[in-house]
């Protein structure tokens, strides 16, 4: 399994139509780099070039040409390259071999990583905050309601739940009643968002909400958490784990 | 502009059918809030609950005659919520009343840059 890292990169440029032992040089090639434990390898088509023998090589719609370039790539850690080397210049017969230092940032996963490991906002308990948000459901942030917007901005923080409540009655800052009309498309009920996380997160967000709420209010009060129960195995497909995985 | 205070917020619990002199209570409580000028105040529909009589209050879809649990939330200066807490006291006959502290930070639009859609 590669780590994050220095590794290097392997580049291999071949033709199409190359065999070696009556097999296309590429697909030998992936052959023995996927026997030889290889993390991964790709094949990529080329739709023009030349090569050592100075023939154009080009896709022409009328024959389809049989000797486009092909450029398989794998990146591996250097002992394994040196392992694998030798057999992979054979393989490779006329084609050309190139190695580049590169860094590994992320490593591809087989699955989604098994989290046993509760992230950091699923452990919150005890003393917390609790913020309140009073919003207009017509407030717009960049085109978008706001309260959706801000839901977003704390799934991007990683704020650990939010909750957005529709009023049915209410007035504001400017005394506009808010009211909600069944049959009225244009909505502008009371919006109140409420969300839980310890007093750091919540700090850290409000520069956000300062700059997202033209006209509104945020109300902060202590709350003790006496329960905070997620489950872990199922979340892949939602709930509160989804955050973790922004 | 942005104001902070330190502030209180109320919160009143009782059922939808619940009425104050032939009025839905969570209207007459918004009435009274405006009377006393109350910097603001919402009211919330619960789907489901119950409370001091222990009947399950319900927001049927379809049904006409709901009794679904109201929140009624105020946040103001403590001062002004104690305006209004005596008046509570005769208007809400079976319910809950909740008061806690709070930090209050106000977002208003600054006069300078008023944005047209907020003039309503």
């Amino acid at each position: 399994m590669l780590k994050p890292g220095k590794a290097l990169k392997v580049s291999i440029y071949i033709s199409e139509g190359a065999k070696h032992r009556g097999v296309p040089v590429y697909s030998g090639i992936l052959d023995f780099l996927f026997y030889r434990g290889v993390s991964g390898a790709t094949v990529l088509k080329g739709v023009a070039g030349f090569g050592a023998d100075h023939h154009l090589h080009s896709a022409n719609i009328v024959e389809i040409s049989d000797q486009m370039p092909l450029k398989i790539e794998f990146i591996e850690t250097a002992e394994k390259i040196n392992e694998i080397m030798g057999k992979l210049e054979e393989l490779a017969g006329t084609g050309m071999i190139d190695v580049q230092e590169t860094t590994v940032a992320k490593p591809a996963q087989v699955s989604k990583p098994n989290k046993s490991v509760p992230p950091e906002h699923l452990r919150i308990e005890g003393k917390a905050r609790m913020m309140r948000i009073f919003v207009g459901e017509s407030d717009k942030w960049r085109d978008k309601p706001l309260h959706q917007a801000l839901i977003e901005a704390m799934r991007a923080n990683d704020i650990a739940g939010a909750t957005v409540y529709r009023g049915i009655l209410g007035y504001g800052a400017h005394g506009r009643m808010h009211r909600d009309r069944k049959l009225s498309l244009s909505h502008d009920a009371s919006i109140m968002l409420s969300v839980v996380d310890s007093e750091e997160k919540i700090r850290a967000f409000l520069p956000l909400v300062e700059q997202m709420v033209e006209e509104g209010l945020v109300v902060l009060s202590d709350v003790d958490i006496i329960k905070y129960a997620y489950r872990g195995h199922e979340a892949d497909s939602g709930g509160v784990q989804d955050n973790a995985e922004l | 502009m942005k104001s902070e205070f330190q502030g209180s917020l109320l919160r009143i619990h009782f059922g939808e059918s619940d009425q104050w002199e032939g009025k839905p209570l969570h209207e007459a409580i918004v009435a009274k809030c405006r009377e006393l000028g109350m910097a603001g105040v919402t009211v919330f529909r619960g789907i489901e609950g119950y409370g001091t009589s222990t009947r399950i209050r319900h927001a049927g879809l379809w049904s006409f005659s709901r009794d679904a649990p109201i929140l009624v939330t105020i946040v103001d200066t403590e001062e002004q919520i104690r305006k209004l807490t005596p008046h509570l006291d005769a208007m809400v006959q079976e319910g809950l009343v909740v008061l806690s502290p709070v930090e209050v930070i106000r977002y208003s639009p600054s006069d300078n840059k008023a944005p047209q859609e907020k003039a309503r």
